[in-house]
């Protein structure tokens, strides 16, 4: 059997006011694996990945991660990271300081850390930006801090909740390159929650359309992970058939949705 | 002419117009000053009367800057006891308003008989009225964490202690800075209100006494003089916070 980074076995979510978040899902994600979760406003998302980050309790059914508890997250291989909607850095902090915040919450002394805040820098690009503070940045630059701060724990799976949806397309996509980079050298599994499904079509391996009331899978979309990611694929009647068969998925989702709401 | 130079010309050309309509006032009608003295008269009085009124704003200067110290130690103490648990804040919530809606100047006499010395009786008063803020703009900024930092600690299980040091604290001094601003003028409206309540029983201290003599006296420059001081000493004390607020979060202000 193939080892699960995390398994969701008939997991629910209902909230303190008997909203249902989300139906039961079950759901494996394997290791390498790039998961993009899209679909109407509403249908889950969001509460799907904290339930993944234990940010969240299920109202029923269980997870696991690397097949254990989450209290075992945080070992050796077993890192879990998570970008925010929102930058959610320190405005008191330097760039430095926010990259190394996960390490000096694990009590990881600076000598040790520095190199690792050093090196996640640079993958972003900025290294030239380390003692600026976030009110000097820009909204690309402080994601791209954001980024760096989940890699300097070397995550073996990456969270990220719609990372980029206050930005304009152009350093979107950029960053979506950057991602897409990130993910072919490094042993990561990412699971993107986003409402673009141009990005969705660009980063992911497998698609997850979900619809809404309650919140639940819809369908899933598997692409090619062989192909590269890059401008080429961006421009290729490849890619602009698996955005054309997401639409349909998303259309459908959608009009699922409001036929649940209505009944 | 640059808008900074603007920004502080124009607050003075007001007051000095002011000051000049006052005068010219009091010299075209020939106001007695036992009534209302011209601006002249009253500088005369604070020239004349420097020493004592010097000695009397060290006074309520001290008590002033005790009751500020001693509000920003009780305060952001009483601000961390209640943010530990929602319970512990609705238990004694209700009783930190209590205190801030009771009249100091009804329980400064009850203060200043049951505490025998006058400096710590009228520190005691300045405080009651300096607190409050503190508290309440400390909890609030305790509680404002946002809540992204605040899950992204929680998920790299960090300890109450750290979560409290590295991001509780922080996250409140923004909101703690502007209740020092507040409370630095409530500290002197609370140090003036005891100086009265201990003047008119017989305790001579701060420029409170020396507004009250003056009046035994009808000596009214010299009132309008101890006023004065209040005042600049009021406007020093919002100025001095101001920038202490401005050099501790510059970092967080766009540039």
């Amino acid at each position: 059997m193939q080892e699960t980074v995390i398994s969701i076995q008939s997991a629910e979510k209902t909230f303190p006011n008997g909203v249902q978040g989300l139906a039961p899902i079950t759901l494996d994600i394997f290791p390498k694996e790039r998961i993009s979760l899209i679909g109407p406003s509403g249908c889950g998302k969001s509460t799907l990945l904290k339930l993944i980050a234990n940010l969240h309790q299920p109202s029923e059914g269980s997870l696991s991660w690397w097949n254990k508890d989450f209290s075992e997250v945080g070992k050796e291989n077993h890192r879990l990271s998570f970008v925010f909607q929102e930058p959610t850095l320190m405005p008191w902090s330097t760039v430095r300081k926010n990259v190394r915040l996960p390490l000096d919450l694990e009590g990881i002394a600076p000598a040790v850390s520095e190199p690792r805040v050093q090196e996640a820098l640079k993958v972003v690009g900025l290294e030239h930006a380390a003692e600026r503070f976030p009110a000097q940045l820009s909204g690309g630059m402080k994601m791209r801090v954001s980024i760096a701060r989940a890699l300097v724990t070397r995550p073996n799976l990456l969270l990220m909740d719609e990372p980029f949806g206050a930005l304009d397309e152009l350093t979107r996509n950029r960053l979506d390159e950057d991602m897409a980079n990130l993910c072919g050298k490094d042993d990561l599994t990412l699971l993107f929650v986003t409402h673009s499904l141009y990005e969705a079509a660009f980063l992911s391996t497998r698609v997850m359309v979900m619809a809404a009331h309650p919140g639940r899978i819809f369908a899933e979309y598997e692409i090619d992970p062989a192909i590269p990611r890059d401008e080429a694929f961006r421009l290729s009647d490849t890619f602009a058939m698996i955005c054309q068969d997401l639409s349909k998925l998303l259309i459908e989702a959608s009009h699922s949705s409001l036929v649940a709401k209505v009944a | 002419m640059p808008a900074r130079l603007i920004s502080l010309f124009a607050p003075l050309a007001v007051g000095v117009l002011f000051l000049l309509l006052w005068q010219g006032i009091c010299y075209i009608w020939h106001i007695p000053p036992y009534l209302m003295p011209a601006p002249s008269d009253i500088a005369h009085s604070l020239f004349s009367n420097i020493n004592p009124l010097c000695h009397a704003l060290y006074s309520t200067l001290t008590v002033t800057l005790a009751a500020l110290l001693v509000s920003v130690v009780f305060g952001v103490l009483v601000a961390f006891v209640l943010v530990q648990h929602p319970l512990i804040e609705r238990s004694l919530m209700p009783y930190v308003v209590l205190m801030q809606v009771t009249p100091v100047v009804a329980l400064a006499p009850l203060i200043i008989i049951l505490v025998k010395t006058t400096l710590l009786a009228l520190i005691v008063c300045a405080t009651l009225i300096a607190i409050f803020p503190i508290i309440s703009n400390t909890l609030q900024g305790l509680k404002s964490v946002d809540p992204g930092l605040a899950a992204f600690f929680k998920m790299h299980k960090a300890s109450r202690l750290k979560t409290l040091l590295r991001l509780q604290i922080p996250s409140a001094l923004p909101m703690f800075m502007a209740g020092l601003q507040i409370s630095s003028g409530l500290a002197l409206v609370g140090a003036v209100v005891a100086e009265f309540v201990a003047g008119t029983g017989g305790n001579s201290a701060g420029l409170a006494y020396e507004i009250l003599q003056a009046g035994f006296q009808m000596d009214i420059p010299r009132m309008f003089a101890a006023l004065f001081m209040i005042t600049l000493t009021g406007l020093a004390l919002y100025m001095a916070t101001s920038s202490i607020r401005k050099l501790v979060l510059y970092n967080r202000i766009q540039h």
